[in-house]
């Protein structure tokens, strides 16, 4: 293949110790992007200019946006959105499919274990002070059913490509995994103002969501109950991902309802309608553990509703995900995957772990200290990219004080080599030019009774600066259309 | 639908009809007075009082000059003071924003567009030069939007609940507005020929109600203080009239109660109530006992609005 005559590629820099997803280590575009990079070539880097700006102003009129509290007013952006999709071929989405519905009924089953018999622990094969000293373990699960057995119906998990061109799991997201509805609004948006791309790829569709989210919800209904009336439970319009909640209730056709619109009475839930109460039987909440009971929870909660988790113990109502998935989902548990998936499942992980060390063992601390400018130290317990440290990018002075925190409170922290996520070519409105940056992709899947799905794309994730490996949206980053091909 | 959520769909039909009725005012009556017939009408003191009036906010100290661009920036453009325009159509999208799973997009994106466009209008253009413009996207909007909610909602409980809002508000700013202008024309009553009864002002009463070409259309007249109340108030046929919002508040609440026999406690029992002792109303008797003839009907609005409260927004 000579190299094909492409303006607005013409200064894309192309740095060989990454691993690029359309070029190859020769510089020779990849097979499955050939296509897209000469329909992009048709248009001049002004005609790009212009079509990002009627891209970002349809996200603003439709009120795509999340709040930035500023001093004197909050002000309403956008997630930042690139207009060049990533492309998956089938071959590729197969093993992130198998792979992520592996993990999500391995979790599953590890949950329930550890809310029961605690056989993995018996067993050996997870030490008990990691679940009995996780925040995330909740002790009102231990003996509970959750109707069907299913305790993460809905899990987000977050891969990466590494330079030897292989898919590692960095992350499993089984309490409240957001950003499905951007892989929706993305792909909205480049079809508006790509259309002509489209005809010339075999692209599954990803508007299929959330008729399959509430069928499987429907799957796991509580005991006795005949057409079962479902819910999404959202902290409120002030929430960063309200959005979201309102689209997938406005999707599923279902009500979204606030703490505030929900009442117990003799262990059953009602909503608050303009006809009077009406029983309430499937929860799809975004709210945390912590906050959907006063009386069970944090006390001090106004999000929740009092009396709900003791309507969940009699079994009158599914709550999705159920309370207490955060222990699965806590980066400790995350080195035993390949254990947990093995345990429970008898076979092999599909999709690669990325190889951890436990502060919590003196001789993997040890390693941390003396080697933590090559590694990623993570607390444990935190979502959404905080305190994540990078060794290669702190100072001296940050160096030592990481290693004393890390000695001070071991269990809070694991380490992983710094993994080269693959970089994407993406459009970078300062320069005007396409530049490398690092992508991650975020699975969704859904298990129901006897039932999984999982949707076909899932959310690429960018980080917009340069050389950053962080590609949370409250970090600072974007996001891209994903394409799972249906044929090549 | 939840309680919750149907009085904040209750309250955006109400601020988007409101900013309305407001914007026109301005309109209307900024630009007439510029050529009014008689020198209180043409005075700027008098339209920005009577403005003030029509917001509910008036000016009590008579001998204090009003400033125009303070006066227009006020109803127009702050922050501060709760009856702006800006502040209703900030309500109204905060209102759309708890609703947005129920409304369509099309609606959600017309609201929020609009809403953009206010917040990002300069006041100092407003104040200066741009009040006509301003003015006239407000109510070309307002269209937009009620054009939204009834060419893409569903016409269910949701779509009802909105109507009542924007049809509710708007008995309740027409009456305003008719207050304001019969204040005006007894307060405008001077020399010439121009007595109460054949006043410039109900021209002018007429157009900030949007309603001078089919009045003239049917009276074949220039108004009158007779003419201009019977239409505005009784005329079940124009869409402004107190009479028109009372017949469709009155078809909308049997959406949502379809009961034939009204429990005496409900709203549809009082909404029946109020429109039946409408419709035997005649001008003369209003005209007799003004002053309580409007305490009354926004008496009576004001009931309507709570019982719905205390009937479906219970939460």
């Amino acid at each position: 293949m000579t190299n094909i005559e492409n303006k607005i590629f013409s200064s894309y820099q192309k740095d060989a110790t990454l691993y690029d997803e359309i070029f190859d280590s020769e510089g020779q575009i990849k097979e499955v992007y050939q296509k897209l990079f000469s329909l992009y070539g048709e248009h001049s880097i002004k005609d790009y200019v212009n079509l990002n700006s009627k891209a970002k102003a349809s996200f603003f009129n439709q009120g795509i946006t999340f709040q930035v509290y500023g001093d004197k007013e909050t002000k309403e952006k956008i997630f930042p959105f690139d207009l060049f999709p990533r492309i998956i071929d089938p071959t590729e989405w197969d093993i992130i499919e198998k792979g992520s519905i592996q993990r999500s009924k391995a979790l599953n089953l590890f949950l329930w274990d550890v809310y029961h018999d605690k056989n993995i622990i018996k067993d050996g094969i997870v030490p008990m002070e990691l679940i009995s000293s996780s925040d995330n373990y909740l002790d009102q699960m231990q003996g509970l059913e959750p109707p069907e057995g299913i305790y993460n119906h809905i899990s987000g998990i977050d891969i990466i490509k590494h330079n030897d061109g292989k898919y590692y799991v960095l992350e499993d997201n089984i309490r409240c995994p957001s950003g499905v509805s951007y892989v929706i609004c993305n792909r909205t948006a480049l079809k508006r103002a790509l259309f002509g791309v489209f005809n010339h790829y075999q692209t599954y569709s990803v508007t299929n969501y959330a008729e399959n989210l509430l069928d499987l919800l429907e799957t796991v209904k509580p005991h006795g109950v005949d057409v079962p009336n479902t819910v999404v439970l959202t902290p409120g319009m002030y929430n960063s991902a309200f959005y979201e909640h309102s689209y997938l209730a406005k999707t599923m056709g279902v009500e979204l309802v606030e703490g505030r619109d929900l009442f117990v009475e003799n262990d059953f839930v009602y909503m608050k309608t303009i006809k009077g109460p009406e029983k309430v039987d499937i929860i799809y909440r975004r709210v945390d553990d912590q906050f959907i009971d006063p009386l069970e929870f944090n006390p001090d909660s106004v999000l929740g509703v009092p009396g709900l988790f003791a309507a969940y113990k009699k079994g009158n109502i599914t709550l999705a995900n159920a309370p207490g998935t955060g222990v699965a989902d806590d980066k400790a548990i995350y080195t035993y995957m390949p254990e947990i998936i093995k345990y429970y499942l008898k076979e092999e992980p599909i999709l690669n772990n990325v190889h951890t060390y436990h502060c919590s063992r003196p001789d993997e601390l040890e390693y941390v200290l003396k080697h933590i400018h090559e590694l990623v130290i993570k607390p444990v317990d935190e979502a959404g990219g905080y305190g994540i440290l990078i060794g290669n990018k702190l100072s001296d002075k940050e160096i030592e004080l990481a290693k004393n925190q890390i000695k001070a409170t071991p269990r809070k922290y694991v380490a992983q080599p710094i993994m080269s996520l693959s970089v994407h070519p993406t459009y970078i409105d300062d320069s005007e030019e396409f530049e490398q940056r690092h992508v991650d992709l975020r699975v969704f899947t859904v298990l129901g009774k006897n039932k999984e799905f999982v949707l076909k794309g899932g959310l690429t994730r960018v980080a917009l600066q340069k050389g950053n490996l962080i590609v949370n949206s409250s970090q600072g980053g974007g996001s891209k259309d994903t394409w799972v091909l249906k044929s090549i | 639908m939840l309680a919750r959520v149907a009085n904040n769909l209750f309250w955006m039909g109400r601020y988007i009809e409101r900013s309305e009725h407001i914007a026109r005012y301005l309109n209307v009556n900024y630009f007439s007075s510029l050529d009014a017939p008689n020198q209180r009408s043409q005075s700027r003191q008098f339209v920005l009082q009577s403005m003030l009036f029509m917001v509910g906010d008036p000016e009590k100290d008579e001998e204090k000059t009003l400033k125009e661009n303070e006066v227009l920036f006020q109803i127009g453009l702050d922050h501060d003071t709760p009856y702006s325009i800006i502040n209703n159509i900030k309500y109204a999208r905060e209102n759309a924003n708890s609703a947005r799973d129920l409304i369509s997009t099309e609606l959600y994106e017309a609201l929020n567009k609009f809403y953009h466009y206010i917040v990002n209008y300069s006041p100092e253009n407003f104040v200066k030069s741009g009040l006509h413009d301003f003015t006239t996207h407000v109510m070309e909007t307002t269209d937009i939007i009620r054009g939204k909610i009834r060419g893409t909602l569903l016409h269910d409980p949701v779509y009802a609940i909105i109507m009542l809002g924007i049809n509710v508000e708007r008995a309740t700013q027409i009456i305003r507005i008719i207050n304001a202008k019969y204040n005006d024309a007894l307060n405008s009553q001077g020399g010439y020929e121009d007595k109460f009864s054949k006043s410039f002002e109900w021209t002018t009463l007429l157009k900030s109600a949007e309603s001078y070409d089919m009045m003239r259309r049917l009276y074949k007249k220039t108004p009158t203080s007779v003419s201009t109340l019977e239409f505005l108030i009784l005329n079940p046929n124009c869409p402004r009239s107190i009479m028109n919002c009372l017949n469709e508040v009155y078809k909308l609440i049997k959406v949502l109660d379809s009961t034939t026999k009204y429990n005496k406690n409900s709203t549809a029992f009082l909404v029946g109530k109020v429109r039946s002792e409408f419709e035997y109303k005649y001008i003369e008797e209003i005209e007799g006992d003004f002053q309580n003839f409007i305490e009354k009907i926004l008496d009576d609005l004001s009931q309507i609005s709570l019982k719905m409260e205390k009937e479906f927004f219970n939460y």
